[in-house]
């Protein structure tokens, strides 16, 4: 009899247990008109620089600064949501701290900020800042003419949108014509609204042709005279078999400038059309390797002589300096940041190789990166390890190493190699 | 004798009618799983060897033959991301990187034993021929054949109850007959005049130890137009719900 008790008593308490093994509830599927997400983000850094680097002396001239520089980033990425019917109002502001021994700040952006409104599945209008990401390449964007670039070393990051308003129009078809949508834009600019598109007061218009082409997505892009010159684009992706996919982007920019430093230091301004363009692949082996590799024609980068009369103005402007204190010359080729941007030369090849779960350790993904520029031999490597095993934790060890001859791009870069780890929580 | 040769060919033009047609049979083990349009909720709930368990809940809509969207709701870390199926063309859209990219099918968005082909489940119909099918009391069991190469699994084998015409095991293998994983379908529950499995575990001999688990929540009929199996509308998936 005290045997049947215990049991009974056991199957009463353990009926729970078992029924709840595996359970769905309602409330974890139920739909709120509002929603409140993002993530918290720590970001510690060691800078390894380069004390002789063009770009270390441009910025900390008149600064005692060590070799080892360590930084600290933190930030809170919010995503706000209310939608209700076919209305929606979007806002995903970004609060980011950066401290180093040398200074602090922190610093507000809204990224995105809109409001939608969908009456039909085939049509949509967005009024806002939006971020559009348009383009097929992984870490260049040619044909993005409204999007701010982004950083070839951390494509996947959010990136601050333009205030502007377009429309999705989409229809759908049998046969191999699957999907035709058509995508107008306008992109306001004055000195308040958007000052970093172009230069001037003006309503900017574009926009953007898609098709799902004989199992190929194929944009037609256009960007119109306005703050900027006018820009044509064309891209595609497609997936060669299931496993092996190739892209491309080209782009078209008429009449477009670019600032150069003269061999007797002195700005000008080159013009002309600029074809810049990119091809690319993404392989994914049986073994669940990723293979991502893409080269990239920027027409309207500098070529070698340029960049090596550059570098040469910045070593004469260094030893005036160290001469007599004059850092007139140093202050005017520091804002030359044409010069310091990423992929500000002509000729660049990007190569990404991931692993997912290697030795079954699951949820963990090392990953190794390559960024060379092919016309004076510098590059960049990077290794990565990504865990993701902690439910809503992403956890990123990085470090970056850069390898040039003097005054070549990477050379001359402040950081001689630079490893972080970045600890993200999601909400 | 004329009557003999009259009975001959009476039974020889019906023997066709009494013959079990396999494709017939797979069509509707697809329509009693899912109706040809739907939306559904799903929870992944992928099983590590030690017990740990990492959760995922989607939302999944499906239409006709070759047209499947689901948008993740949980966990945070991928809430907002989704996946399209359009025939053979398979993309992934995350909000953070804000483009998609093309996935093939063989890969997992969630890790884990399930990969893009079961979560982007198209009908069985429409991926595979019935090669033959064999009598197993109470059971079925049919084997197929992938229709192309961009099928993710080249062979397939489905052991369906004659009843109901529902699977209780389908084991997913290569061109050489290699296992690659199994799954079993429980727990026959009614969605509003739906009746079918609510939990889909699977394992695999080349994950030994891991297991994943879907359960089945809220699947009904429901109809949409074509624009919302785009590239355009993936972002705007959850304004469907």
């Amino acid at each position: 009899m005290l045997r049947f008790f215990i049991i009974a008593a056991l199957l009463t308490f353990a009926a729970p247990v078992l029924a709840a093994e595996f359970s769905f509830d309602d409330a974890e599927i139920e739909k709120k008109i509002w929603h409140l997400g993002g993530y918290v983000e720590a970001r510690p850094g060691l800078n390894l620089l380069d004390q002789d680097a063009a770009q270390t002396r441009l910025r900390y001239y008149g600064r005692h600064v060590d070799d080892n520089l360590p930084d600290f980033n933190g930030k809170l990425l919010l995503e706000g949501s209310l939608e209700k019917d076919w209305a929606k109002l979007f806002l995903q502001p970004s609060l980011d701290y950066t401290a180093t021994r040398l200074n602090s700040y922190l610093r507000l952006t809204w990224y995105e900020a809109w409001v939608q409104a969908k009456p039909d599945d085939s049509f949509r209008f967005l009024l806002g800042k939006r971020s559009l990401r348009w383009g097929k390449g992984y870490a260049w964007n040619p044909v993005a003419f409204f999007d701010r670039p982004k950083n070839p070393d951390d494509p996947e990051l959010s990136l601050e949108g333009y205030w502007l308003a377009t429309a999705d129009f989409i229809q759908s078809f049998d046969g191999p014509l699957k999907t035709l949508a058509v995508t107008p834009l306008l992109l306001p600019q004055d000195h308040d609204l958007n000052r970093d598109f172009g230069n001037g007061n003006q309503i900017n218009w574009g926009g953007k042709l898609y098709f799902l082409l004989y199992d190929t997505d194929i944009d037609l892009i256009m960007m119109g005279r306005g703050s900027r010159n006018a820009g044509y684009g064309l891209d595609f992706s497609r997936n060669l078999t299931t496993n092996f996919e190739l892209h491309g982007e080209l782009a078209w920019l008429v009449n477009s400038s670019r600032p150069v430093v003269t061999s007797n230091g002195q700005p000008s301004l080159t013009r002309g059309d600029t074809i810049s363009w990119l091809m690319g692949l993404r392989y994914l082996t049986e073994q669940d390797t990723t293979w991502i590799a893409e080269y990239y024609r920027n027409g309207n980068g500098y070529y070698s002589n340029e960049m090596d009369t550059y570098f040469q103005q910045v070593e004469r402007a260094w030893a005036t300096w160290q001469q007599n204190g004059n850092a007139a010359q140093l202050q005017r080729l520091g804002q030359a940041q044409s010069y310091g941007r990423t992929a500000a030369m002509r000729d660049y090849l990007y190569i990404r190789v991931s692993q997912k779960e290697p030795f079954d350790i699951l949820y963990f993904t090392p990953a190794l990166t390559t960024i060379a520029n092919l016309q004076d031999a510098s590059f960049s490597v990077t290794p990565e390890l990504l865990y993701t095993g902690i439910t809503n934790l992403e956890l990123r060890l990085k470090g970056t190493a850069v390898l040039g001859a003097p005054r070549s791009e990477y050379g001359e870069k402040q950081n001689d190699a630079r490893i972080e780890l970045r600890v993200r929580y999601f909400f | 004798m004329r009557f003999i040769a009259f009975c001959l060919i009476t039974l020889l033009s019906a023997l066709p009618a009494f013959a079990l047609d396999g494709q017939q049979l797979l069509k509707q083990i697809d329509r009693n799983l899912n109706p040809e349009s739907y939306e559904s909720y799903r929870k992944l709930i992928n099983i590590e060897p030690d017990g740990t368990r990492k959760e995922f809940t989607l939302y999944t809509i499906k239409k006709g033959t070759d047209k499947v969207a689901s948008l993740f709701l949980t966990p945070a870390s991928d809430k907002g991301r989704s996946t399209l199926r359009l025939g053979d063309n398979l993309w992934l859209n995350i909000p953070n990187v804000g483009k998609p990219v093309r996935i093939t099918s063989l890969q997992s968005v969630v890790g884990g034993v399930f990969n893009n082909a079961d979560i982007l489940q198209l009908d069985y119909d429409a991926e595979y021929r019935v090669e033959k099918v064999e009598d197993k009391g109470e059971d079925y069991l049919l084997h197929l054949k992938a229709k192309s190469k961009s099928v993710a699994y080249d062979r397939v084998r489905i052991l369906a109850d004659k009843a109901r015409k529902l699977p209780s095991r389908i084991e997913c293998l290569t061109e050489a007959g290699m296992l690659i994983k199994t799954l079993y379908f429980k727990d026959i529950k009614n969605f509003g005049g739906i009746s079918r499995p609510a939990t889909v575990e699977t394992d695999s001999p080349l994950y030994k130890g891991y297991k994943s688990v879907m359960l089945y929540a809220k699947l009904k009929k429901r109809s949409f137009r074509d624009e919302v199996f785009t590239l355009n509308a993936m972002t705007s998936l959850d304004s469907l719900r």
